[in-house]
């Protein structure tokens, strides 16, 4: 597989503490990588040093197969950014913002309105930052991020305090971009939720250290699945499917299935049509990944 | 590369007084002149022969202590630009190098300042011919009155640069600047090798160009030692 970016044995100390341990980091080509991990895990200190902004203590970083530490310029030529709270100039327009940093990056000046366009800023180009909601500054580091067609695009914590519908704004723009302009994405969230809905591969970040790093489903797969019905006179029905040999548990008024193929379901379900209990719901639990991220960083914590 | 992020960097310090600074530090000396002159121009020309040289001394008498604040201020500015926000990390996220980012700012700058020296030379000029103090004018003495502090004070000026960048606490750059502004006012009790005695020319040789000299010197050397320690720090 080609990999985009690939990290070995990062590692990043303040003074005693260590932030970031030994992390080996592997981004395929194409792919949103949600980077995940609870508030303090060091993800951001992660993603400054994949930028450059700051240096490792040790470990290497490649970016497109080029060493980061040697091509450093070259490689950021193709690497657009948002770290952290969104960074702009209050006194300036939204257009003046980035043709701040268009000069810089030197591409053609009808690119702003491309990338205004694709955030949705076009109507408030000329006002003053200053008076922007954090949404609407949040895209706008977004925009700023996309100017000059970045090959991989690295955004922390992008939703951070926005309102339910910047989210969804931003997650199905960002969804868009691997196949609309062929970018891999990282994204850093300490939501699963927000990572469950983007990411086709993930890594997850617990006290400096990865704790795991996969497809999405693979993930899923962790996330163990159970079958509940819902009945009438459950106690009974309950007995009724243990007597049959069906394998089930009971709590509170529902019945759990632990067997969750077709015809162990089919072969549960007559069995109590037969014995005479109306069926009110079968349904599939899923257990969120929610609870398996909970769960391995809970299970970092006792070990 | 230089080009581009100058153009940046110009582009950034619209609207937040940058300009109205660097106009404003010339006019005060001068209008500090003119109140001095619209008061009492008849006992200050009785003061000496050559009224022209005169009034020069008197203008430059104001000239180090505006530099000096100027560049205080106007450095805190400059790095609260990217400070507000933390602006720094999205600009050294960008395919430039530090190195030239740290080179802008102080190129900014020493141009802001550059033009505030022309515009002391010319507004100099103007009320000098408006108070009528002679045909000849002394030109020599007039561009050595404007541009020399201006060389001179270019170790404050990359001292100041780099205390205002590195800082996490502005009021580090603030106070030294202050320290600065203090120690330039009493540059009479100076030894010579204090940099804030420099931009008012005198020194015990009596050679104002020594303090050019040295200016340019120190002022290449602070600011090469400002920018490897800008560049060996991690970003904010």
């Amino acid at each position: 597989m080609e990999y985009v970016l690939q990290t070995k044995n990062l590692t990043k100390r303040f003074g005693r503490e260590n932030a970031v341990v030994g992390l080996d980091m592997k981004i395929p080509r194409g792919e949103v990588y949600g980077f995940l991990g609870p508030n303090g895990a060091g993800k951001t200190t992660t993603i400054r040093m994949l930028l450059g902004l700051m240096k490792p203590t040790y470990g290497t970083i490649h970016i497109f197969n080029k060493d980061l530490k040697k091509e450093k310029i070259d490689i950021l030529r193709k690497v657009g950014s948002l770290v952290e709270n969104p960074s702009y100039y209050p006194h300036l327009t939204a257009y003046e913002n980035l043709e701040a940093l268009r000069k810089i990056l030197g591409v053609p000046k009808a690119r702003i309105h491309d990338v205004l366009e694709i955030v949705r800023l076009t109507d408030v180009a000329n006002k003053k930052v200053k008076g922007f909601s954090l949404g609407m500054k949040q895209r706008l580091g977004i925009a700023a991020a996309l100017l000059h067609h970045p090959d991989l695009l690295i955004l922390d914590e992008p939703t951070n305090g926005l309102d339910p519908s910047g989210i969804i704004e931003i997650r199905n723009l960002i969804k868009r971009l691997p196949s609309e302009f062929g970018m891999t994405v990282l994204i850093s969230s300490h939501l699963l939720s927000e990572i469950d809905q983007i990411a086709t591969t993930v890594g997850i970040l617990s006290k400096g250290k990865m704790i795991f790093q996969d497809s999405i489903e693979a993930m899923r797969r962790q996330a163990q699945q159970r079958i509940i019905f819902k009945v009438s006179d459950s106690d009974h029905a309950w007995r009724a499917l243990l007597s049959k040999g069906i394998k089930a548990e009971y709590k509170d008024g529902v019945i759990y299935l632990s067997e969750r193929s077709n015809e162990k379901v089919a072969h549960a379900v007559s069995t109590l049509v037969h014995e005479g209990f109306s069926i009110y719901r079968v349904e599939e639990e899923k257990r969120s990944l929610e609870d398996v991220f909970l769960q391995m960083t809970m299970e970092e914590k006792i070990e | 590369m230089i080009g581009k992020i100058l153009g940046a960097d110009f582009l950034k310090i619209k609207r937040k007084g940058f300009w109205l600074l660097t106009f404003l530090g010339p006019f005060g000396v001068v209008a500090l002149q003119m109140v001095n002159y619209g008061i009492r121009k008849d006992y200050l020309l009785k003061q000496s022969n050559d009224d022209w040289g005169y009034y020069l001394v008197n203008v430059s008498a104001f000239t180090p202590l505006a530099l000096v604040l100027g560049i205080a201020i106007l450095t805190s500015f400059i790095s609260s630009v990217e400070n507000e926000t933390n602006a720094w990390k999205q600009l050294l996220a960008l395919p430039v190098s530090k190195m030239s980012v740290y080179l802008s700012k102080f190129t900014v700058l020493a141009i802001l300042l550059l033009i505030s020296s022309v515009l002391l030379m010319v507004l100099t000029l103007v009320y000098g011919i408006f108070l009528d103090l002679g045909e000849e004018i002394p030109f020599i003495d007039l561009l050595k009155y404007s541009f020399y502090p201006y060389f001179a004070a270019l170790p404050i000026l990359a001292l100041q640069l780099w205390l205002a960048t590195v800082s996490q606490n502005q009021g580090i750059p603030i106070t030294a600047g202050i320290l600065g502004t203090i120690f330039t006012y009493s540059a009479h009790y100076l030894p010579d090798w204090m940099i804030w005695k420099w931009p008012t020319l005198r020194n015990e040789w009596n050679e104002p160009f020594f303090n050019v000299l040295l200016g340019i010197g120190v002022g290449i050397l602070l600011y090469i030692a400002g920018m490897i320690d800008f560049t060996r720090r991690d970003v904010k």
